[in-house]
């Protein structure tokens, strides 16, 4: 398959973009839950990097199988920033689950998922 | 056996297998929860502790690989000392934090899992040797953060947590990409080839990665300004998870830090730069706070500060070999001290600095809260001082002393808010007194607080300051408290007796002046301490606390390098401090004192550090040989020892303070605790003989003290509080013996030893009579008394001698002091400053006519004052005093000959004393001649003038008219300028505060933009603005 781009250069832009439309998510909406979906991107995002990270151009699955036989070990992509991935998956998944559950409590408290209503402790 | 029974990996064992059983535990019942929980956290603490024993009994570092198996397979962990040390450390206060919280854990599954989680988290993260391994584990720890805050329902806490939660996501998230990014650079994750290969880890990638895993973990340490997510939780979150997350999280954090340190070593004047700006201006923030939880939080962010600075700085200046003392004592002294703090302000339900609490009736609760706040403020004997004290020593040899002045103004500051917490909570309080506590609740904070001093005492050993006489105030303090149930003469008794055996064995020892200040000073302390007995109430707290500070005094005079001296002066002022807060309006004016006294001392500090870079050695008689290399030193000194000794400008402490304390108190601080300023600025100005600059900042402190005397006795003038009065007297003399010392001659000094010998007796006398007279009439103000000569005339005897021998009067030896005092100044052709002190005489026998008069000639408006004669364990110490008075007037070489043998040894082979041998200054002055000449003459005139005028009516016109002086005085006096000053300074200090927390709006999308700028700011200074450009 021969794309006009290497595959990691779109998944370089993809990630990086997608990591920087959840950070604008956190920024500029004031909605609890739409924080913690740009949170929930912005992780994504960087997600996609580091899987890009390790891209063998022309690599397939490191899974020794009938497309990869144990001799050819180079024509595998690197294992390792896949399996940070799948942690970090897991990490933020929990993370968001908290968050989630914090985003309940406080409209409970509040009636109102703005985050502008809960500044009581500052300075 | 053993080895496999307390294996560091049991930890994770431990952790995750109590995890997992906890939620089947609490289906059998609550009892086998809590059970379950303690056997799997105290595990965690023995594997620790034991493993910790093993290496430091000689054992090598504990490497693990998990699953037999090689990295990045295998989990990579390593428990060394440094490991063990923070893993056992952070693990008791785990442990103890447990126990703190335990009625919010008790029952609740959900919390102790994650609270299990938490310290098993924080130890993997001291331990991993895998930066993605170090990433989990902080998530580990963050999760865990997430779910205890919880625990607190209020809507303002469940804000901050949520805060709390994106701030903490965007910087974890940094790291992952950091970690990906280093990864790709380097091809691997474990730490160690990380920082074999960091050399190579260059290029645009390699460089990116290093600054986002180094900008994310500064993040998680809470940098200023990019930390209001914390102090939001701090704030609200209950006592125990606030403790938690401040020592024992980022404790884990800074640890990460440390192991990756190498791969940062481009980039240590970032980190700090983010440490020393954190530490000042959350200290600054601090002032304005009075939530005490978000107080400690930003006491908690500053410290953090000041462990990244030090690290940083050490390490820049290749003085690796100290970090174990100063890091790992600055981090000890925070865990421990912290988490005190968190947990006392719990015990004692105090919410609020400016709610007072009423602490005072609670000997032990005061005494642990002030144990942890001297702690946290850096000051002996902790950790914590002994960390800053060898910081300063480092960073001034390696000539870094911008460092040394912005960490010596964060610890200012950080003692100004500190303080001001101290003096609220134990200000008395009618109708509210704390409830005592329960032992269990009081258990972790006292084992905390024993934890510290253990800890203080290891780290003097490693300052090489551990010999046995130095923390004898301290012991004998202790056991006196110990013995506080007493009654209150049977302490003052035994008191008497620790200071005089122990104090005694301190004093053979001293050397050369200071011998001669320890024998007078310990004769001095003895006798107006006696005085003490006059007093029968329990006075809690009071004797130790005399017992530590006349004791240090000893210890301070006895000290052979300038560390032991610094601790000694540490110990007398903070003892001074906590006795004048005995005072029941006191408090006000002790934090004045307190901060003035810190600011004194760091002064010291930075003089002394000054002088050990220059002269490589803390050995006090580096101070003799030194030469004009060591010009700021002597000025740092100098007006250090100044500010103690009240000089102008920065008297403003003395008035209040002297005013307020207990009254036998104060006789102790004028007559006794005044004088080490005096020894000190001797001692300095050894330094200042060598040089011309010297000799001409040393005309400077003459005038100094000259202005002191005369502003002293002015302000004494219009005094109408007659107590205060003679604290402006006592300022007023401590000028003189200023511009003794500043003569820079041998007379100069023969004079400087003669004066401090006569106040301290005519102060001594003074304060007392005043004492017995408050005592008996139960005001200070002259408009309320007088007319006491009849009713109190022993009293009234011993005034008139004291005042006699104080204004410089034949025949007593305040004459030969002034009479020596000018002979110095016009053999050295300082006339003007003669003038000005004949000046200074002639005021000061006005406001001591004012005092005789006030007190016990003129009748009051109303009336006849009604009163006796003071008791005799008043009056017995002034007779004593009176009796010294006498003797060195008639025999004033019995101190004159030691005092000069004892100067000799410098001023024989110097140049600068040239003048008249001591000698012919004697043969001018032979005292018995003159004075009986004097009496003579004295007796002549006055039988002239009763010859010449009728007998006078007893209260004459004239007295009343000086008496009144006060009303006459104000036309020609300035205004308060210094205390103007010093007000608006701590104002303007107050404002800045107010003004740079406007920062924390408390809205969390805010802290998510300083988050990410700080990142990006962090970026872009290790990279260059390049850096922000893709490409070549």
């Amino acid at each position: 398959m021969t794309t006009i781009l290497p595959v990691s250069s779109i998944l370089l832009v993809t990630g990086f973009g997608l990591a920087l439309i959840g950070l604008c998510c956190i920024l500029l909406h004031r909605h609890l839950l739409r924080i913690i979906i740009g949170s929930s991107l912005f992780g994504t995002g960087l997600h996609i990097v580091i899987v890009a990270t390790g891209y063998v151009t022309g690599g397939t699955a490191p899974i020794i199988d009938r497309a990869l036989g144990p001799a050819e070990p180079g024509r595998a992509i690197d294992p390792v920033p896949s399996a940070l991935v799948v942690t970090a998956i897991v990490i933020g998944f929990a993370v968001t689950a908290v968050m989630l559950a914090y985003a309940i409590r406080l409209h409970s408290a509040r009636k109102t998922f703005d985050i502008g209503a809960f500044t009581e402790s500052k300075w | 056996m053993v080895a496999s029974v307390f294996h560091p990996l049991n930890i994770f064992l431990l952790g995750l297998a109590g995890g997992f059983a906890i939620p089947l535990l609490v289906r059998i019942s609550t009892a086998w929860l809590s059970a379950g929980f303690f056997i799997a956290l105290v595990g965690i603490w023995v594997v620790s502790g034991v493993s910790l024993l093993r290496i430091l009994a000689g054992e090598p570092p504990i490497d693990i690989l998990t699953a037999g198996s090689q990295p990045p397979i295998a989990i990579s962990l390593r428990f060394g000392l440094a490991e063990g040390f923070v893993a056992a450390s952070v693990n008791v206060v785990a442990i103890l934090g447990a126990l703190h919280l335990w009625d919010r854990l008790r029952g609740n599954y959900a919390a102790l899992l994650l609270y299990l989680g938490l310290t098993m988290g924080i130890n993997g993260m001291v331990m991993t040797r895998d930066l993605f391994n170090l990433f989990v584990f902080l998530e580990i720890v963050s999760i865990a953060t997430y779910g205890l805050l919880a625990l607190e329902r209020t809507p303002a806490a469940l804000g901050a947590a949520f805060k709390f939660i994106m701030a903490t996501v965007i910087a974890s998230s940094f790291f992952l990409l950091g970690t990906g990014l280093l990864y790709l650079a380097v091809g691997t994750l474990g730490i160690d080839e990380l920082i074999a290969a960091r050399s190579g880890i260059t290029g645009p990638i390699g460089e990116a990665a290093i600054l986002l895993v180094l900008a994310s973990l500064i993040i998680e340490l809470k940098p200023f300004p990019a930390n209001g997510w914390g102090l939001d939780v701090y704030e609200t979150a209950p006592s125990g998870i606030a403790a938690m997350v401040s020592v024992g999280a980022s404790a884990g954090v800074f640890f990460s830090l440390v192991k990756l340190l190498p791969l940062f070593e481009h980039q240590f004047t970032i980190l700090a730069a983010a440490g020393g700006l954190t530490f000042l201006l959350s200290n600054l923030v601090g002032l304005k706070q009075s939530n005490i939880q978000r107080l400690l939080g930003y006491s908690s962010v500053g410290q953090m500060g000041l462990l990244l600075l030090a690290l940083a700085l050490l390490h820049q200046t290749g003085r690796t070999a100290s970090i174990p003392l100063v890091v790992g004592g600055l981090f000890l002294n925070h865990l421990l001290a912290k988490a005190g703090l968190f947990w006392i302000a719990a015990v004692t339900r105090q919410r609020n600095v400016d709610n007072a609490v009423g602490l005072a009736g609670h000997p032990l609760l005061t005494a642990l809260l002030t144990l942890f706040l001297v702690a946290i403020a850096g000051l002996p004997p902790f950790p914590g001082f002994w960390a800053k004290w060898e910081l300063v020593m480092q960073l001034t040899s390696a000539a870094r002393s911008p460092w040394v002045v912005l960490i010596l103004a964060g610890s200012l500051l950080e003692a100004a808010y500190m303080f001001r917490w101290f003096v609220r909570a134990l200000s008395p309080q009618e109708g509210r007194q704390v409830a005592m506590p329960s032992v269990s609740a009081l258990f972790p904070v006292m084992a905390v607080a024993l934890l510290l001093c253990i800890a203080g005492y290891v780290a003097a050993r490693a300052s090489g300051a551990g010999a046995p006489w130095i923390f004898a105030p301290l012991l004998v303090g202790a056991a006196l408290f110990l013995l506080d149930w007493m009654p209150g003469r049977a302490k003052a008794v035994l008191m008497l007796a620790a200071v005089l055996s122990i104090g005694g064995f301190l004093a053979q020892a001293a050397q050369g002046i200071a011998w001669l200040f320890a024998v007078l000073l310990l004769a001095g302390s003895l006798t107006i301490a006696a005085a003490d007995l006059y007093r029968d109430d329990v006075r809690p707290g009071y004797y130790p606390l005399l017992a530590v500070l006349l004791l240090s005094i000893q210890a301070l005079l006895r000290s052979s390098t300038s560390l032991e001296f610094f601790f000694a002066w540490e110990i007398v002022t903070l003892s001074t401090g906590f006795l004048i807060m005995k005072g029941r309006r006191a408090g006000p004016h002790v934090l004045s004192f307190v901060l003035f006294s810190l600011l004194s001392a760091f002064l010291l500090l930075a003089g002394f550090a000054g002088i050990a870079a220059s002269s490589g050695t803390t050995d006090l008689r580096a101070f003799m040989t030194r030469g004009p290399e060591e010009n700021v030193a002597f000025l740092l000194l100098a007006v250090g020892f100044l500010i103690k000794a009240g000089a102008i400008g920065v008297h403003v402490w003395l008035p209040g303070a002297y005013s307020e304390a207990d009254d036998d108190f104060t006789a102790m601080l004028s007559g006794v605790v005044s004088k080490l300023a005096v020894f000190g600025l001797l001692m300095g100005t050894y330094l200042a003989i060598r040089s011309e600059v010297g000799l001409e900042l040393a005309h400077a402190m003459a005038w100094l003290g000259m202005l002191t005397t005369i502003a002293g006795a002015v302000m004494a003038l219009r005094q109408t509080d007659f107590k205060c009065l003679l604290a402006l007297s006592s300022m007023s003399q401590l000028g003189y013996i200023v511009t003794a010392i500043a003569l820079m001659s041998h007379l100069g000094w023969v004079t400087a030893l003669y004066l401090v010998a006569n106040h301290m007796m005519v102060k001594g006398i003074l304060f007392l009579a005043v004492a017995g007279i408050i005592l008996r009439t139960g005001t200070r103000s002259f408009a309320e008394t007088g007319g006491l000569a009849r009713a109190m005339p022993i009293t009234f005897g011993t005034v008139l001698v004291a005042i006699i021998s104080m204004s410089g009067l034949p025949p007593l030896m305040g004459f030969g002091g002034k009479w020596l005092l000018l002979s110095a100044m016009m053999d050295k052709g300082w006339y003007f400053l003669a003038i000005a002190g004949l000046l200074a005489t002639f005021l000061g026998f006005l406001y001591m006519i004012r005092l005789v008069g006030g007190l016990f000639l003129v009748r009051p408006e109303g009336g006849r004052v009604t009163a006796g004669e003071a008791p005799a364990s008043l009056l017995a110490p002034q007779i004593v005093l009176i009796v010294g008075i006498v003797i060195l007037s008639l025999y004033p070489k019995l101190l004159m000959d030691p005092v000069s043998a004892a100067i000799d040894p410098q001023f024989a082979s110097t140049l600068v004393w040239n003048g008249m041998s001591l000698e012919m200054i004697y043969g001018y002055w032979n005292p018995a001649p003159t004075m009986i000449t004097a009496v003579a003459i004295a007796l002549i005139l006055g039988l002239i003038a009763r010859l010449l005028r009728p007998a006078p009516r007893p209260d004459a016109v004239d007295f009343r008219r000086l008496v009144m002086l006060d009303r006459l005085v104000p036309g020609l006096s300035v205004p308060p300028v210094a205390v103007v000053f010093w007000r608006s300074l701590a104002n303007g200090s107050v404002g800045a505060a107010d003004l740079v927390r406007r920062l924390y709006t408390g809205n969390g999308q805010t802290y998510a933009l300083y988050v990410l700028s700080y990142i990006l700011v962090v970026y872009v200074a290790g990279a260059g603005l390049v850096g922000l450009w893709i490409g070549d």
